[in-house]
Parts: C-alpha cells; structure tokens; sequence
C-alpha cells in the first residue's frame, strides 16, 4: 500500500490539544491527511494548502453543543472516509475516534501532557477501541492497561 | 517588567486581583503588565488590557524579567521554550473557573520537576512571588520525534496491511 493512500484524520481542540498535534503531525506531512479541529482562528496555523475542518467548541456541560459538533464531525467522517484518527482530545476528538471507528477507521489516541493524575475523560472514553494508545507520564502508563508511554510531546 | 497572563478563554479575576493586592502589601518587586481577558475587576496598580494580538503578546513575554499566569500548557510551554521563570496559580473548578481540575496536578507535577513555582491560592502567592526573583527553571526535554516515529511505525504496519480502495 502506497504512503498517499492510507487517509489520516488529525483532530484536536484548539489551544493546546492542537500545539500538541503539530508538533508530532509534522513527521506525516508526505501523507494524505485532513486536519479536525475547534475554532477557525487557528486553522491557519495548520500551514497552507492543509484541508481543515472547523467543528466548533464543545464539552461535556453543554449537550446540545455536543450533539451539534457530533452531527458535524459525522458528515466529515461520511465525506472524507479517513482510514485512520489520530488525537489529541478533546470532545471533538473523542467524537471523531468513536465514529471512525464506526466506519472502520484505526485509532490512535495521544494523550495530552495536562493529565497527570489519570487520562482525560475522552481518553478513557476511547481506550476501549484505540488501536494504539499513547500517554505523556511514566506513571500512567502503568495505570492504564494497553497504555504506552514512549516519551513526552512537550 | 512581570507579565501577567490568564489567557483569553475565561475570566480569571482571582489571579488579577491577588496581583493587584501584592502591590497594596509591598511584596510585589517589580512592575506588571497584564493581559487580563474580559474582566470585572480592574486593577489599581498595574497597567492591563484585555487581549494582544499575537505579536505584541510575544514582545511583552520576551521582555518579561518573569511570568505570572494561570496554570495552562500553553503558557508553561512557552515560558520553558523562552528560559523565562513563571508563577501559577491554576484555575479551580469550584471557583467555575474551568471545567475541571486538571491545572491543579498539573501545575504541582512541574514545580516538583523544578521547571516553574506554583501558587495553589493567593496566600500561597505572597510567599512564591518572592521566590520568582531569584528563581531559574530547570529546561525540560522532550521527545515529539521519538512520539512521532511511534505512531508512524504503526502506520507504516497498516500501509502494509489495510485494504484502502
């Protein structure tokens, strides 16, 4: 299988989910990637000629924002069929990992340095069916079975 | 010059406030400039706006003697990355300044690592600021590329394998 044809999907919210993105997403810039993220101030930040989707901010206390950025991230799963999500977090990127998954896509799911103590609220939602499942501290690696800690990001 | 910093997602009025009152109780050592976000409390002793466009941001950090902030990632990263010396004082949740309480571990972790000094409230600041003065981070290292090649090794596995029309 040629490099151009796996299609990869990189979602994270903007802030640090995304800086946090970048800066590993720059090793795959010769694939056939769409990135997913939360607000269009920074998706220019995501380099020329990079296709973005902007789904909007969502969390856990507001379910109707949820059901919205869910019904979005859907057509963009059902537009660009990508073969494989790779994520950050947050909400969004849970969102988009769940309905990958959904349609066959492999998971990859990288945790964000912020959590220390134990993996995000959508890192526990999408452990279950990553396929590989990375965090950023030693200690919770050793908490969570199936998790990996290789180093950190930032 | 301190800069003080609360980023521009939320109010954090507590920090400003704190800040301002370091100045009432003559701990405050040097001057601050603040970005403040959309706030109700106006400080009496330093001078704040708002927001700053990215640029004017990065001038005000560079020509910081040190950093005052909340506890998020952007800025610690930014403060490690320029070798500048940055207070926190994360935002709680039961102030309903964030939705949860990840700042508080996260702020604690990397003052145990010697990379930053951490205020858990505004007693704790009078105390911290002091040390801020003297105070020389610990530069953090990190892996992105080791964490990259991971990942890319398990996409090179489904290059291999998956059956992409």
């Amino acid at each position: 299988m040629s490099k151009e044809k796996l299609k990869i999907a990189l979602v994270a919210s903007a802030g640090g989910h995304l800086s946090q993105l970048c800066k590993v997403a720059k090793a795959w810039s010769d694939r056939s990637t769409f990135w997913v993220t939360t607000a269009h101030i920074v998706s220019g930040s995501l380099g020329e000629g990079s296709k973005v989707y902007v789904v909007g901010e969502c969390n856990r206390e507001h379910l109707s924002r949820v059901i919205y950025v869910l019904f979005r991230c859907l057509s963009i799963v059902l537009k660009e069929r990508p073969n494989v999500v790779i994520s950050t977090g947050a909400a969004s990127g849970c969102l988009m990992c769940l309905l990958g998954r959904l349609l066959g896509a492999r998971i990859v799911w990288l945790d964000s340095i912020t959590n220390v103590e134990r993996v995000s609220l959508s890192g526990r939602l999408v452990r279950p069916f990553a396929d590989l499942f990375l965090v950023q501290w030693p200690e919770l690696a050793k908490k969570y079975r199936g998790a990996q800690y290789v180093g950190t990001i930032v | 010059m301190i800069f003080l910093t609360v980023g521009t997602q939320f109010p954090f009025d507590r920090l400003i406030q704190a800040v301002d009152l370091l100045f009432d109780e003559g701990v405050m050592y040097d001057d601050v400039f603040g970005q403040t976000g959309e706030t109700a409390y106006k400080p009496r002793n330093f001078e704040a706006v708002a927001s700053l466009e990215k640029e004017a941001f990065d001038d005000r950090f560079r020509g910081a003697s040190a950093i005052i902030s909340h506890a998020g990632m952007g800025v610690i990263t930014m403060a490690l990355d320029h070798g500048k010396s940055l207070l926190v004082m994360p935002r709680q949740r039961k102030y309903r300044e964030v939705v949860n309480n990840h700042q508080v571990a996260l702020a604690d972790k990397f003052e145990a690592l010697g990379h930053i000094l951490v205020a858990q409230d505004e007693t704790q600041l009078r105390v911290k600021v002091e040390q801020l003065r003297s105070f020389v981070p610990r530069p953090r290292k990190a892996d992105p590329d080791v964490v990259a090649r991971q990942i890319s090794r398990f996409l090179e596995v489904l290059d291999g394998t998956m059956d992409v029309p």
